[in-house]
């Protein structure tokens, strides 16, 4: 409830994905130049191939006035400065898909150009589809590692849980939706205490329990270190694309 | 008060050491007794100033608190021999391995109707003071008694009572606990000679920093976890390493010892109980010793008791 629908405006060349901004109460148009004209917060949301073209189409319109924030992936900061008029505001910002739900986890960093005001603003705007914070750019890669594909990480475990429950007799609809809740439970516990997940882990096994022993396996598979790895393979993918 | 150890090897030295530097007890207060005087704890006993001798019975009549200090295997023999001598004064602590309490009372009973018995499980460092004991009384051992062991083994560490039942999961943590520290310390002073440091140093460093790790986790109230991370600076040295240890499963390793120190320790227990003991596992002087000290015991009866093949490390 941050911004009334009609106040915002959104632009594509096609129709396809345009219907379902329509639904909410948006704005459409297929020119862009017409959402920067009308728009003092305009957010960069294509895909990065296609971000070079549009911003050469817009630049001749982005005034000091405007608020320029990129979701476009592994495009820097300095790429959209060197892009865009030199008093340009710019702010890039990494969210993950839960955003959808308003448990999103975003972090974003801020340009030359852009001050406190900015940076509250859009802190302000976004926490509203989760938690939001600002961070040096440096760190954009690794969100995108731990919590961008994070995401997928947490499905693919949560698929896994139900799976064993299955083994051992569940139906599978039912250990789909419980797994799901305990991973919602788990973190919010997590998020809530504000204890150390170690702590936590610890309340929950009572010596010579059914806990100690699935954590046993899990220790056996090594599953802390495949996990570290897999943050550090999309960090570095990250990396690795932003420099294309 | 006066303490006896029957058997004179590391467990016995290691305690004696301990109480003599704790300054709870003056070593001519000690007496300690083995069949092998070629051990040399005999000799670094004797030098303390602990009174030695070679007769079990002499230890057992010179003693208010009777530390049974040799391998599990040979209790049964220990308790034939000593049986007559116990009187209701004797506190008869047991530092075997697996051996149960009721599988001492059982034994003593023939000889005395309501022997006192404390189960102990402690461990090497209560030689320099740092051990960590538990104990668990006996049906006939009550408060005055276990607080009395207690206070002895608090002077060489930490020590506190448990329930019987949990003594084995002891041993394979705290009991076996030091030699997985050793290990590690060989090598991380390896790791530390590989990156060119010289040998003595790097065995000091890395025993330091164990000591001084383990003491700021005794002294904290924060779970080791949150102490990691205090020491993980983001995409530093510390938690590269870490990843390396998790890669090969650090963690499921020790869970591994400590299981399986405990569950072959119930397993000892477990053979011990049905009194299956073989002669060959014994020394043959021991054995000879046993025979000569214990008329009782049949020649036929003792070649019916057949044992672990390997004569297994205490603990």
């Amino acid at each position: 409830g941050k911004v009334p629908a009609s106040n915002i405006l959104a632009s594509a060349p096609s129709n396809k994905n345009l219907d379902a901004w329509r639904e909410l109460g948006c704005r459409t148009t297929h020119c862009n130049l017409e959402v920067v004209h009308r728009s003092t917060l305009v957010f960069l949301a294509t895909k990065p191939h296609i971000l070079p073209g549009v911003l050469e189409e817009i630049r001749p319109a982005v005034g000091s006035h405007h608020i320029v924030v990129s979701l476009v992936a592994g495009v820097t900061i300095q790429t959209l400065q060197r892009l865009l008029p030199p008093w340009t505001k710019v702010l890039r910002i990494m969210p993950n898909l839960p955003c959808v739900v308003q448990a999103g986890a975003m972090v974003f960093s801020r340009g030359n150009n852009a001050g406190d005001e900015e940076a509250t603003l859009l802190k302000s705007l976004l926490s509203s589809c989760g938690l939001c914070e600002e961070v040096p750019e440096s760190y954009i890669d690794i969100h995108t590692g731990l919590s961008g594909s994070g995401v997928a990480y947490v499905y693919l475990f949560a698929e896994a849980l139900a799976e064993g429950a299955v083994k051992m007799g569940m139906p599978g609809a039912l250990a789909s939706r419980i797994a799901a809740q305990t991973l919602l439970g788990a973190a919010k516990m997590l998020l809530e205490t504000g204890e150390h997940p170690a702590k936590l882990r610890g309340d929950v096994c009572t010596p010579g329990g059914t806990t100690i022993y699935a954590l046993h396996q899990l220790e056996k598979g090594a599953l802390r270190a495949t996990v570290m790895d897999a943050v550090e393979a999309a960090t570095n993918r990250a990396c690795d694309m932003a420099k294309d | 008060m006066s303490v006896g150890f029957i058997g004179a090897g590391q467990l016995a030295f290691a305690l004696a050491r301990g109480f003599t530097a704790a300054g709870v007890l003056a070593a001519h207060k000690i007496t300690a007794s083995s069949p092998d005087t070629d051990l040399p704890t005999v000799s670094r006993l004797r030098k303390m100033g602990v009174n030695f001798t070679v007769s079990n019975k002499d230890t057992v009549k010179s003693s208010d608190v009777l530390f049974l200090a040799v391998k599990p295997p040979i209790i049964p023999f220990i308790l034939e021999e000593v049986g007559p001598d116990i009187e209701p004064r004797h506190i008869v602590v047991s530092c075997a391995a697996g051996v149960t309490i009721s599988s001492i009372e059982k034994k003593l009973s023939t000889f005395c109707p309501t022997p006192k018995v404390i189960r102990c499980m402690t461990n090497t460092p209560v030689i320099v003071r740092e051990g960590a004991t538990v104990y668990a009384t006996g049906t006939h051992a009550n408060v005055e008694d276990g607080k009395l062991l207690e206070q002895l083994m608090a002077s060489v560490g930490f020590c506190t009572e448990v329930e019987e039942d949990l003594i084995d999961a002891v041993t394979g943590l705290s009991g076996s606990g030091p030699a997985y520290a050793f290990t590690a310390l060989d090598a991380l002073a390896d790791g530390g000679v590989k990156m060119g440091l010289p040998r003595r140093l790097a065995v000091r460093l890395g025993a330091q920093a164990l000591l001084g790790a383990a003491k700021m986790l005794l002294e904290s109230e924060q779970h080791p976890g949150q102490l990691k991370d205090n020491v993980c600076s983001p995409g530093g040295a510390t938690i590269h390493a870490l990843h390396f240890l998790e890669s090969g499963g650090f963690r499921s390793l020790l869970i591994n010892a400590v299981e399986a120190s405990c569950i072959r320790t119930r397993e000892l227990q477990h053979l011990a109980d049905q009194e299956e003991i073989s002669p060959a596992a014994i020394k043959k002087t021991l054995l000879d010793k046993v025979k000569l000290e214990s008329p009782s015991l049949s020649v036929a009866s003792v070649n019916k008791v057949s044992l672990f093949t390997n004569k297994s490390k205490k603990n």
